[in-house]
């Protein structure tokens, strides 16, 4: 995509998620052809999109479509997918015995589907199920962030009466896509917290003088700064080199950030920011259940250091 | 020459002359065997050809990207070849020599630096002029001869080694803080001049106090015009913070290899490691796209701070992590190993210091980058 196009393709989505939200922001997303986009431009559609879903507080069904481009799997386009559970990237399936044992999320938009796909764990790679959704129990997710329109996902189906599977093998490649999309959500997310703090801290007066002149608060909102443009600088890296190590780093450091820019930005904020009046507790709320999908900060930051001290290598990250 | 078949290139000979490069086995580690090695691997790879690519063809070089910089500062880095601080002197000092001396003088004095005949300093910092570079009052005096000096700088690395500096002056009234500075090239064997190295508390004497009492500096070693100090020093900062700074990161990337191979198992915490590798992806991503910046002619200003911040942050928390995982060794081991690992422990504590503290960057960042106006 040359820069002309993509500054078109991004005031059109800005457009759509400035405009719209859940339901309707997936029809606007179809008509303007973000999920062509997604097959021929990825980069451009998940960065762009979720960037803007996450600055302007916006949800979507997009991430379904994120997997169902990565999986490439020959199923029916109108099928939802059967996202990790929380906190976790593994599959949202287990097979045992004759059983399918299914946990995990699913976007708002899995509550209008007929038929799901799970993926699931077998021997060295994974594989995928159709399942109705009829046989699941589906709860809509209200919890810490109702807007962002979740599904809990459960159940245990015989898998004799569901149609047979198909190997899954890009799983891995699907969840570094979702954890790249989640990144530029939760560092849109961020960048709007920054911003919301740092108009505060130019407007408020205490003292006779505006509270940005204080160097507590001006360092509070630098060092947001700093973990917010970590996260971008290695979502960048990302991108470059493909590869699901570089990815999760990128995930848990957007996660991470944003929880910095939450802490950092709410103090900034103070007493406005703890108020319903003020936009601030929208993004506090997204911040902190997106950095639980597709694996938490905490949880990808242990399992890089296991994997480090199991082969006691460093990879040659980021080489010029 | 491209990135690519520069690395190949470099590669290879440093494969091929691994035994002529590296260190004296019988050598200690002193600072002045790091020096002697640092002026022995300078020499050799600028005879090879390699030192001198991305330097401009007028002051010796042969022209090129200056990744291919970045990428040699790495190599020898990574293969242990050179200290990472004293090595990237040369990335600060010789692009302001470029970007501010007379020609001719620039022409005579970077070969000089870049085949390790010389060594340099950058005389900034004073007793009472740290944070605030500004209120500098080392003087600077007309006189029919040329610029008389007389003064004193604080923190000014190698100075002891150093055949020139470049020295900031204060040329304008007292009062007359950033408008009233001149930048000047001096030669250290001047008459007037007396280097006083500092222990610190790593043990290698790297810093020192300088002395200036009526040293005579002809006007023709003015860098830039009388009075543009101040550009000098702001231009060479981010120089400080870019190519200077991806060698450290190098250096970290290779130190914290170095200590999973080497914490006896069960001794570091999975999560402790996973969060300082995350901040060394974070670095290393920040400052190659800084490299890139640099190397499509953008000029580098006060978003440098960030790497800045990165590169202090994660230099800290690889040896934390270094503390933690060979806790005895540092504590008290008396090997040569352990020492090390001590020394560099101790050396980390300064780099949210020096260089601009970790307080300054984040003064920066909220005023130029966030826009929050002045804090005074």
């Amino acid at each position: 995509m040359d820069g002309g196009d993509r500054d078109v393709f991004e005031r059109s989505l800005r457009h759509a998620v400035e405009t719209h939200s859940g339901g309707p922001l997936d029809a606007a997303l179809l008509e303007l052809g973000w999920t062509d986009a997604l097959a021929a431009h990825t980069h451009e559609a998940v960065s762009i999109l979720f960037e803007l879903e996450g600055s302007l507080h916006a949800s979507s069904s997009a991430l379904d479509h994120v997997l169902a481009c990565s999986l490439g799997l020959d199923v029916p386009p109108t099928a939802g997918y059967v996202l990790p559970p929380l906190g976790r990237r593994s599959p949202p399936g287990a097979v045992d015995g004759a059983h399918l044992a299914v946990r995990g999320l699913g976007t708002a938009g899995l509550l209008a589907r007929e038929t799901t796909v799970v993926v699931a764990r077998a021997v060295n790679t994974e594989v995928a199920f159709l399942v109705p959704a009829a046989d699941l129990v589906l709860r809509p997710v209200r919890g810490m962030d109702p807007e962002l329109g979740l599904v809990e996902v459960s159940g245990t189906v015989a898998k004799d009466a569901l149609r047979p599977e198909v190997v899954a093998p890009s799983w891995p490649a699907a969840v570094a896509l979702a954890q790249l999309a989640l990144g530029h959500q939760l560092v849109g997310a961020a960048r709007t917290m920054l911003e919301l703090a740092r108009r505060h801290a130019l407007e408020r007066v205490q003292f006779g003088q505006p509270i940005s002149g204080f160097q507590a608060v001006r360092h509070r909102l630098a060092e947001t700064l700093v973990a917010i443009e970590s996260a971008e600088a290695v979502l960048g890296a990302a991108w470059e080199d493909g590869s699901p190590t570089t990815a999760a780093v990128a995930k848990a450091l957007a996660g991470r950030g944003a929880r910095t820019a939450a802490r950092h930005c709410q103090q900034v904020l103070a007493g406005i920011g703890f108020t319903t009046e003020h936009e601030f507790h929208h993004y506090a709320r997204r911040a902190l259940v997106l950095d639980e999908l597709f694996g938490s900060s905490r949880s990808l930051t242990r399992e890089l250091g296991t994997e480090l001290l199991a082969t006691r290598r460093l990879p040659d990250f980021a080489p010029l | 020459m491209d990135l690519d078949e520069f690395r190949r290139s470099l590669d290879d000979w440093l494969d091929q002359n691994e035994h002529d490069l590296r260190a004296d086995p019988a050598a200690k580690d002193t600072l002045d065997d790091q020096m002697a090695q640092l002026a022995k691997v300078k020499r050799l790879t600028y005879e090879a050809g390699f030192m001198r690519r991305g330097w401009p063809e007028r002051v010796g070089g042969l022209g090129g990207s200056s990744l291919l910089r970045a990428y040699l500062g790495e190599a020898l880095t990574s293969r242990g070849l050179v200290e990472p601080g004293i090595y990237s002197l040369t990335e600060v000092l010789a692009p302001t020599m470029i970007d501010y001396a007379r020609p001719e003088l620039a022409a005579t004095m970077v070969p000089r630096l870049l085949r390790g005949d010389e060594t340099w300093c950058q005389g900034f910092s004073e007793p009472g002029t740290g944070s605030n570079l500004a209120s500098l009052s080392c003087r600077a005096t007309r006189t029919e001869d040329g610029w008389s000096v007389t003064g004193q700088k604080v923190w000014t690395s190698l100075a002891q080694y150093a055949d020139r500096c470049v020295l900031l002056t204060r040329t304008g009234d007292a009062d007359s803080a950033h408008r009233g500075i001149t930048a000047l090239f001096v030669d250290m064997d001047s008459p007037g001049i007396v280097v006083r190295p500092i222990e610190t508390m790593h043990g290698a004497p790297e810093f020192s106090e300088v002395f200036f009492d009526g040293v005579v500096v002809p006007f023709e070693r003015t860098l830039g015009e009388e009075g543009q100090g101040w550009s000098v020093a702001m231009d060479l900062l981010p120089y400080e913070r870019s190519t200077a700074l991806w060698h450290r990161a190098a250096y970290l990337q290779q130190r914290l290899g170095s200590l999973l191979q080497a914490a006896p198992p069960g001794e570091l915490e999975p999560a402790d490691v996973g969060e300082v590798a995350q901040l060394l992806y974070a670095l290393r991503a920040r400052s190659r796209s800084t490299q890139r910046r640099l190397a499509a002619g953008e000029r580098l200003g006060p978003e440098t701070s960030i790497d800045k911040v990165l590169v202090a942050t994660a230099e800290q928390a690889v040896f934390d992590l270094v503390a933690d995982g060979l806790a005895t060794g540092v504590a008290v081991g008396d090997d040569p190993a352990s020492e090390r690992w001590r020394r560099e422990f101790l050396y980390s504590r300064a780099a949210t210091i020096y260089g601009g503290t970790a307080e300054i960057q984040r003064n920066i960042i909220a005023r130029r980058l966030l826009d929050l106006g002045s804090d005074r």
